[in-house]
Parts: C-alpha cells; structure tokens; sequence
C-alpha cells in the first residue's frame, strides 16, 4: 500500500472534548469508568461505563451521535490547517453502528407509554449514515462520502477505506473517523451476552470478567504524503498498512485460534512491507472479556511469537466505545509513537499466564518505537488491523 | 482506467416475497435462525455464487449495502423488552441490531472470508457496494467478491418517510448481489462473462441532510465516463434508481440530463415496477450488461442527501484491451 500521512487528529472521549485531555487521560493510566447516567440501567448486573462528559455542545436538535462526530471532525480538519478551499475534494468515510439510536429509542418508549412525538424528526437521524450527512454538509466536504459499518472494528475500517481512496488517486485528502454514543440497545444487549463486567474492565489480568462499554468519536485526517509536504503540514505519522479479513465462524464469537485475526495482521504487515520483528507495539483491541484477550493474545503470538512486542489497551481507561474504538485506538496508537509514550493498560494488577506478553501495566512506558499495530475486532468476525511508522 | 478489468461472472436477486426461492436456497438452520432479511442476502448471495461457478474461501470478499440494516429484529428485540422487561431480552436476536448482520450471516454461510463491509446509505447502498468493490477488484486488492445489498424496511418507518415528504417512494424489501472478479481470473477458471464494469466513481453533492439538490452539476457521470475511456454519445442506456419520490425523481433527471447531453439515452429504473431496495442494484447492473450490446449502459443513482453513484458497464463480449 501506497504509505498516507496522518496529518490531523479529533477527539471526543470520555476525557472529554480534544485530543489534549484524551492523551493526558490514557498516557496517566486515568480509568474515566463510572456509574451510567446517560440511561436507565435498573434491574441490570452492570451498571457502569464511560459518558463523554457534557461539556461537548452542538445543537440539542441534532443526535448526541452526530454532535459528538461534528466536535471531533472539525478539530481534526482544524488540526491539519485543512480550509474551505480544500475541503471540496476531501472524502469523508464514517464507521458508525447506533447512529441516533439513543433518541429513537427515547421515542420509542414514549411511543410505548402512547405519548410519543411525530417519528420524522427523529428518524432524520437515527440511522448511522446520518453522520456522513451532518458531518459533510456541516464542515464543506464535497469528495465521497461513505458509512462503514464492521460492528466494533468500524472505526478502523473507515481509516482503510479513507486509505484506499488517496492511494487510488480518487482524492488526495480524507477525513476518516469512527462515532458511536451510548445506547440503551447497546447496553442490554451486552448485559444479555453476560458480556460487561460491573466493576471497572481488566483487560489481560487473570481475573478480568469482561468488558465496560463507553461512547466518543474520533477523526483523523489522511492524506496524500506528498501533499502533505508540499504544503510543509506537520505529519503525526503514517498509515503504511492495514488488513481486513471475516472470520465467516460465529456471529458473536471469534474463531478459537484467531484465524481471522493473524490473517488480518499478516496481511496489514505484508502491505506496510515490515517484518514482525520491526513492530514494537499493539495497540490492542483488548476488550477484557475472557474469551476474546485470550483468543487476541494467542493470535499475536502466532504473529509476533512470545515476548518483545508490548501491548496495551485503551479500553481499560474509556471502555469499549463500539465504532469509535478502532479510531480512537488509532489515534493512541499514533499519539504513542510521536511521543515515545506506550500509554499502560489501567487495573491491570495480574496479567494472566495465557497471555505471555509485557501488556504496560498501570504505568506508561517510554519507548520509541518505529512501527505499531492498532487491532480491532467486531462482531461478525470482522478483523481489521492498521499499521502505522512515526515520522520526525 | 488503469489496474485490472472488472467482470461480472454471476448474479442473484431475492424479492421480498419469493419465500420458494428461500426454502429452496437455505438449510433447516438457517431457516429457522435467521432473520428474514438475513434469509434474503444469504439465498442472493447462493444464488449469484452458483451462477458465477464459485466457492468461498479466503479470496472472496463481501460488500454489502443497506438502509435499514435488520431494523425489523432490532424493533423486536426492544419490544421484547418493553413488554416483559429484563428477562424478555433475547441474546440472540441482539448481534441482529448491528447492521452488519447481513453480511455476517452471509460470510459463514458462503464461507467468505476476505474482507467484508456493510454501507449504510439511504436508497443507494448496493450501487455503493458494487461500485466500491469494482475499485477494489480494479486496484487488485481483493480477487474476487459479492456486491450488492439487502434491505427489509419496517412499515413503520416507510410510512414516516412518506409523512415526512420523502415522497411516494415505496421501499421494498428484497437483496441482490452481483459477483465480480478479475477478467484474468475469471478467464483462467473458465468462468461465463455476463459483463463488464469499465468506470465507476461515487461522489457526493452538495445538499442539506436528507435534502434534494436544486444544482444539476455533476462530478460522478463524468469521472465514471473517464474512467471508462468513454463519452455521453456511448451511452446506449440508463439505469436510475427513479422511485416514485417525485422531487428526488426529477432531480436525477436533471442531473443525466445535463451530464449526457445533448444525448438522451432511454431511462430505465427497476424500482418503478417493483419496489426499490438495496439489493436492486444487483439487478440493474445486470440488466446494464444485458442490454450494453455492443455499447455501453450506465447504471445510475442518486440519494436524498447527496449520495451519487455512478457505474459504466459493457455487455458480455469484452471488449479489445
């Protein structure tokens, strides 16, 4: 793959607004896990996870998805100096999976008490490409526009696809992101699955019981490199390679031997054209339910062997924010490499024996590292893995 | 356009009511586990790989593109709960709320294990899907995959759009996919040529959320017909995704119209008779191929919102490199 420069970054956390306080939170082992408030969690074995905190604004006429998606973009396209001029070229892609299904669903139960408002307003964005719509009518962007949808590796998948599109010379620049807010589908769901633990999450430690869920959006800002020196931007790092595979074996489980997932990352290392022995870090997808560290931990060491590389998880400290994680992640990822930071893997007090790799706990660690890996995986057995060099 | 020449070996479309086509293309399983509009995408998808004389393995991807995704579980599983509370949730009718479901559902059961993506757009997902997957193919980054879409929208939500002014469209449900590969695959696996995709962009115009553009400027018809080496006066006929939603309608005559002329090729739409749904795409550029002769056809679409697709297609006999 034609190597893209990552010229722009946009966060919105549970940290909160801005790229500054969501590196500061994870760099510091901070969790941002705590009691729901967003939605009714009564009667449920869970009852936690990680809100984006109110200070994210927008108008209160559009979904909290779509404000939190707009937030993001626009401090990425900002960060990256990218003008009107530019923007009408640029292509936006979006990996999203509730889109405003947190107001539909408000609808819905007032609709079931028979006091509901008309459904119009409300179905103008309750579907996920409402994102692509707001985001690119909002911010100017006229190249194409498109909604991917991978279940929890989407945020990853859109910064592929955002790749694909500057590699083949349909555009020079993309905004690329992943967005997802808090759902009470979501929250049952993953209740039903026995899926959440109910105190804070604990990826790779031996006592983990399983994962927290959170909300956020992230963007960042690809780009053809030599655009990008042409015009002197200041490149985070670049995105040298990605891998996409489906497990086709279980809806919700993945394969037991990873399969999926070593073809994912095999395939990202042959396209950035680097050797397993190269990469230093992976950010992994580290949602610390039993069976999924598990099956990650022995499909990187299918990849990488035992040992050397070290891996952490940004979900120990924001949760797992479904669509927005493999973007977020992306950005720890490139965040970790320009500033020498591998940031720890939070509560994580015994890292269980299955899993023989240094995982970072507690404590960010200070390495420089040349190449890292960002893993995200979704239900459907949808594997995506992004590899990244530094610059500078 | 340069890279590797795109051909469609295979097709299969699944209308809404063909419930004889599924009992016949699904197993006992399936039958009974599935959703219905995940029953749909799997029989198109057994339906267009039989054709095409192709088995899933770790070359074959999956794009599919969808509007409503599995809404009618998704509305099932919260009146589950809205009914008999925290016990009335169902583990499994939960991965059905994620729109990817469809081509989850298909991956396992074709056993399809290249990449997989599910789009999300209003009206033109599967135009969407098969356009992005002919880049792909062209660009050589997969080998060969199944494109198209699948959609079964709840009657609730079609008749709010029609409440909203979305006009009379009339959404259907059904799924559709075509199978493209390399031509130098297909000729080494001795595979029958139904066509042959030789342009395709995709491009959004400007227009407010959910919005008809009153602009007739656009960008994806003319990079589609470069793409190709072609121009308007090759153009032997359209295929639109004209359904009945009269302003949406008009505004992609407009928009043909000011990109071919002064040409006016005949227009076709195969929602008008039917129903229109993700998986129609499927079927236009099949029908494109089937009547290409020896020109060219152009598939077609626009969405409320902005989203353009735009796909030139060849008839069977591929033409001279």
């Amino acid at each position: 793959m034609k190597p893209v420069a990552v010229t722009g970054l946009g966060v919105v956390s549970p940290f909160g607004a801005g790229v500054k306080p969501f590196w500061e939170g994870i760099s510091g082992g901070v969790s941002a896990i705590r009691p729901l408030t967003l939605i009714d969690t009564e009667g449920f074995r869970c009852r936690i996870g990680a809100e984006v905190p109110d200070s994210v604004g927008g108008s209160p006429r559009r979904s909290r998805a779509d404000r939190l998606a707009l937030a993001a973009a626009r401090e990425a396209l900002d960060d990256a100096g990218i003008g009107r001029g530019d923007r009408a070229d640029t292509a936006l892609i979006v990996g999203a999976v509730g889109g405003g299904m947190l107001e539909a669903e408000a609808w819905y139960w007032q609709r079931a008490r028979g006091a509901a408002a008309p459904l119009t307003r409300v179905l103008a964005s309750c579907f996920p490409s409402s994102h692509v719509d707001v985001v690119g009518s909002g911010l100017g962007l006229g190249g194409p526009r498109e909604t991917v949808v991978t279940a929890c590796s989407s945020g990853a998948a859109s910064l592929a696809m955002a790749a694909d599109l500057i590699a083949d010379g349909v555009v020079s620049i993309a905004l690329a992101g992943g967005v997802d807010a808090l759902t009470r589908i979501c929250f049952m769901g993953f209740n039903t699955l026995k899926l959440l633990d109910p105190t804070p999450c604990r990826p790779f430690d031996r006592d983990r019981r399983g994962m927290s869920i959170g909300e956020g959006a992230a963007f960042v800002v690809l780009e053809d490199p030599a655009r990008a020196r042409a015009r002197d931007a200041r490149v985070y790092a670049e995105l040298t390679g990605y891998g996409m595979s489906t497990d086709a074996f279980h809806v919700t489980s993945p394969h037991p031997e990873g399969e999926g997932m070593v073809r994912a990352m095999r395939a990202a290392l042959a396209e950035a054209r680097v050797v397993p022995g190269d990469v230093g870090y992976a950010n992994a997808h580290g949602t610390a339910t039993p069976q999924n560290d598990r099956i990650e931990a022995r499909a990187l060491r299918e990849v990488f062997g035992e040992g050397g590389l070290l891996v952490s998880s940004t979900k120990s400290m924001i949760g797992h924010t479904m669509a927005a994680a493999g973007t977020l992640e992306a950005v720890a990822t490139v965040l970790a490499l320009g500033h020498e930071l591998i940031p720890p893997t939070a509560r994580l007090e015994n890292t269980d024996p299955d899993i023989p790799f240094d995982c970072v706990p507690r404590v960010a660690r200070e390495v420089a590292v040349e190449h890292a890996i960002s893993n995200s995986f979704g239900f459907g057995g949808q594997n995506v893995t992004l590899v990244f060099r530094r610059t500078g | 356009m340069s890279g590797r020449r795109v051909v469609i070996t295979g097709a299969g479309i699944v209308d809404g009511h063909a419930s004889a086509v599924l009992s016949r293309l699904l197993d006992d399983t399936e039958a009974r586990r599935l959703s219905r509009v995940c029953q749909m995408t799997v029989a198109a998808g057994r339906m267009a790989l039989a054709e095409a004389g192709l088995a899933g393995d770790t070359r074959l991807a999956l794009l599919v593109g969808t509007e409503f995704g599995d809404m009618v579980s998704t509305i099932r599983f919260v009146d589950d709960y809205l009914q008999r509370g925290i016990p009335g949730l169902s583990a499994l009718l939960f991965p059905h709320t994620v729109m990817n479901t469809m081509a989850a559902a298909t991956a396992i059961a074709v056993s399809a294990k290249d990449l997989s993506l599910t789009l999300n757009v209003p009206t033109v997902g599967g135009e969407l899907a098969i356009a992005r997957a002919a880049a792909a193919v062209r660009a050589g980054r997969i080998e060969a995959c199944l494109a198209g879409g699948a959609d079964e929208p709840p009657r609730m939500v079609v008749e709010a759009y029609r409440e909203a002014g979305a006009g009379a469209d009339v959404r259907g449900d059904g799924a559709g996919f075509v199978v493209l590969e390399s031509l130098d695959r297909a000729r080494a696996r001795g595979a029958r040529i139904l066509g042959e995709i030789v342009g395709e962009a995709w491009r959004a115009l400007a227009v407010r959320p959910h919005g008809v553009g009153r602009g007739t400027r656009s960008r994806a018809i003319g990079q589609a017909l470069a793409s190709a080496g072609a121009a308007a006066e090759h153009i032997g006929v359209v295929f639109t995704s004209a359904n009945g939603d009269g302003p949406r309608d008009e505004w992609e005559r407009a928009l043909l119209d000011r990109a071919l002329a002064p040409h006016h090729p005949p227009q076709r739409s195969l929602s008008l008779p039917t129903s229109r749904h993700s998986g129609l795409a499927a079927g236009s550029v099949a029908a494109a191929a089937s009547e290409a002769g020896d020109g060219l056809a152009l598939v077609h679409a626009v969405a409320r919102g902005g989203n353009q697709i735009a796909i030139v297609v060849a008839g069977p006999r591929v033409r001279a490199a």
